[in-house]
């Protein structure tokens, strides 16, 4: 085992229906985290004024609006330089680095700060949340991205294999992230603390994929990945 | 190469990227070497565990089958990413844990069993042994011990660094270990999928101070659990076989170590005893390595094997091997379970399943990994999926 997963799903409506990059299938989203909401009932401890009758998705919809929303945006979107974008992330993804967050193995104060008192529902309910918010496209960018700089970014992503676990349409699945469109100064860092080892993953994919990586490539890549709108469609089909 | 050509010609056409790669793909990981570019397999890859464990009222114990007048219930729940289990000192069973936990725990045997942390951000602490006062650990890269560890387990300290020499990597590097005659065996697997191990595949065993170090036998993919028979002292294991050959072959093998450090099973060269591989098989027999004595089925995940050495279960299962198949990642269909096995006098061994019930529509309810008998004869079993530890007894 490792905790890679791939998949290049290839074909006509496979691409627009996206793929569910590498990731999404080898299981269904159910696992352990998958539980259905009534083992959860009024365990939260903190938050947000729920009526007794709030469900789940609710409760942590108006928790997610009280405590996430301020930085990473109401629908998910942030606009706030160095905080990423949580709309469209698989919530695999998402409780993995929330766990990460919680037990001090991902390094950011601000979010092992709000992650230190979850509970194990709490890193249900947020994520399961989230995995819920539609992917929000990032806004226009006053000039077109630099063609010269996409192609490059196409090339590394390619050779690299970003792909394969991303999603051709680097949409992500299970615990791989959404890249496309993501901030770009988020997606640098995180490339270089993969490089650099100061990023753990929850598996070892990311640092084995990147260590060999020259620093100007990755800025290359993030380039890529923010600005990144999808695959058309292959010729002819 | 025709893969590398392929993938290229994937993704460019995917992308309608007219930019073409100057310099040579990136190596895949160990375990995609050898899968078929297709869609179906292009899907499937290694899955971590969840980092949750699944609420006590929501383990699948009502689930599970067993043979008449066999009971399981849950031992313990809440223990995130469980694995090994073995007896520790002071009425504590001491659990590691592989890739999510990072953790080795103990679990009183009385009163409130909740995991307590007895190690804590080492990752990988998946072996674990214990022996007359003296605690093992050994992760990827080396392998640990502490001392005089009874009553002392919460204030574990720093341990000594016995054997150092581990390849480290993420495939099949993980360690399980077993003391028998002050010698400690551990396994090394192969870095990869399917690839030439060069001086891994192999299972060894070192003096207890970390010195003298024997092949015990080679050609061992991966195995994951292994256990000396009571009535003789030779070792049985459970061997993972390649990936990524055909959804149904081939088996994951139980075999038997009859002439210590002489024995080769076949990898890479020959699977289940009569495959020889698409790739490294060419110029090899099967007849020259040993046989597996019992196969597991096709990429079972089989893992932790243990003797039944108790009183409680019925003379039927007094001698027999418990395994723990934890089930596909790289299959289809999926299927996890527990079987008994019982040495046939005559090289082989005769299998048939003791408690299934871990899948449900396809997925996981859970995934057993390793277990342990219980001073009373019953039988304990750990769940990394559900991060639970189950109790299997017989009787009232």
């Amino acid at each position: 085992m490792g905790g890679h997963r791939r998949g290049l799903a290839f074909g006509t409506t496979a691409l627009a229906s996206a793929v569910l990059g590498c990731a999404a299938f080898a299981q269904q989203p159910t696992g352990p985290g998958a539980a259905p909401p009534g083992g959860d009932a009024a365990s939260s401890p903190t938050g947000a004024a729920s009526s007794p009758a709030a469900t789940v998705g609710q409760r942590y919809a108006e928790r997610f609006a009280t405590v996430c929303a301020a930085c990473h945006g109401a629908n998910g979107r942030s606009d706030v330089p160095g905080t990423p974008v949580l709309a469209g992330q698989p919530s695999f993804y998402v409780i993995t680095q929330l766990f990460l967050f919680r037990e001090g193995r991902r390094d950011n104060e601000a979010m092992t700060a709000v992650a230190k008192g979850f509970t194990d529902n709490d890193l249900r309910g947020y994520s399961e949340y989230i995995g819920t918010l539609p992917p929000v496209p990032a806004p226009a960018p006053a000039t077109p991205p630099d063609a010269v700089r996409m192609r490059q970014g196409l090339a590394l992503a390619q050779q690299h294999k970003c792909f394969f676990c991303h999603g051709a349409d680097l949409s992500g699945g299970q615990q791989v992230p959404r890249i496309a469109q993501q901030r770009e100064e988020y997606l640098r860092a995180s490339l270089q603390g993969f490089r650099t080892g100061t990023r753990p993953g929850y598996t070892q994919a990311m640092i084995g994929a990147v260590s060999q990586i020259p620093e100007q490539d990755l800025d290359t890549l993030a380039y890529f990945a923010a600005n990144f709108t999808g695959p058309a469609a292959p010729p002819g089909k | 190469m025709n893969r590398i050509r392929t993938l290229t010609a994937l993704a460019t056409l995917c992308l309608m990227g007219a930019a073409s790669a100057q310099q040579a793909p990136a190596e895949e990981p160990g375990w995609a070497k050898g899968r078929p570019k297709t869609d179906t397999a292009m899907k499937m890859a290694p899955v971590p565990a969840f980092p949750i464990p699944t609420a006590v009222d929501q383990l699948p114990v009502n689930k599970f089958k067993l043979p008449p007048g066999f009971k399981a219930e849950v031992w313990a729940s809440g223990v995130l990413d469980a694995r090994g289990l073995r007896q520790g000192p002071d009425n504590n069973i001491i659990v590691s844990t592989l890739f999510v936990g990072n953790k080795v725990y103990r679990i009183p045997e009385t009163g409130k069993r909740e995991a307590v942390v007895i190690i804590d951000k080492m990752p990988m602490a998946a072996g674990i042994e214990y022996h007359n006062g003296s605690l093992f650990v050994a992760t990827n890269t080396q392998i640990l011990r502490w001392d005089n560890v009874d009553g002392k387990l919460d204030s574990l300290g720093q341990g000594k660094v016995i054997y150092d020499k581990l390849p480290g990597g993420g495939d099949h590097s993980w360690k399980y270990l077993r003391v028998k005659n002050d010698r400690l065996y551990y396994e090394v697997g192969a870095p990869c999928n399917i690839c030439d191990p060069g001086e891994w595949a192999k299972l060894y065993s070192i003096k207890l101070d970390g010195t003298d170090l024997q092949v015990m036998a080679s050609g061992v993919r991966n195995t994951v659990g292994f256990d000396f028979d009571p009535k003789d002292g030779t070792i049985w294991f459970t061997d993972n076989g390649r990936d990524w050959f055909s959804e149904e072959l081939p088996n994951d093998e139980l075999n038997h170590i009859t002439e210590p450090g002489k024995q080769h099973f076949g990898f890479p060269y020959c699977h289940q005893g009569n495959i020889p591989d698409s790739e490294f098989g060419w110029g090899k027999s099967c007849d020259d390595y040993a046989k597996p004595a019992a196969l597991l089925g096709p990429h079972a995940g089989s893992l932790g094997l243990k003797f039944y050495t108790g009183k409680m279960f019925p003379e039927k299962y007094q001698g027999a091997m418990f395994i723990a198949r934890h089930g596909p990642w790289n299959r289809t269909i999926k299927y996890a379970d527990i079987q008994v096995a019982w040495p046939d006098g005559k090289g082989g061994a005769r299998v048939e399943p003791f408690m299934t019930g871990f899948v449900e529509n396809n997925n996981y309810l859970g995934r057993p990994v390793d277990f342990l008998v219980m001073k009373d004869g019953s039988l304990l079993v750990s769940d990394d999926h559900a991060g639970a530890i189950y109790r299997i007894s017989y009787g009232n």
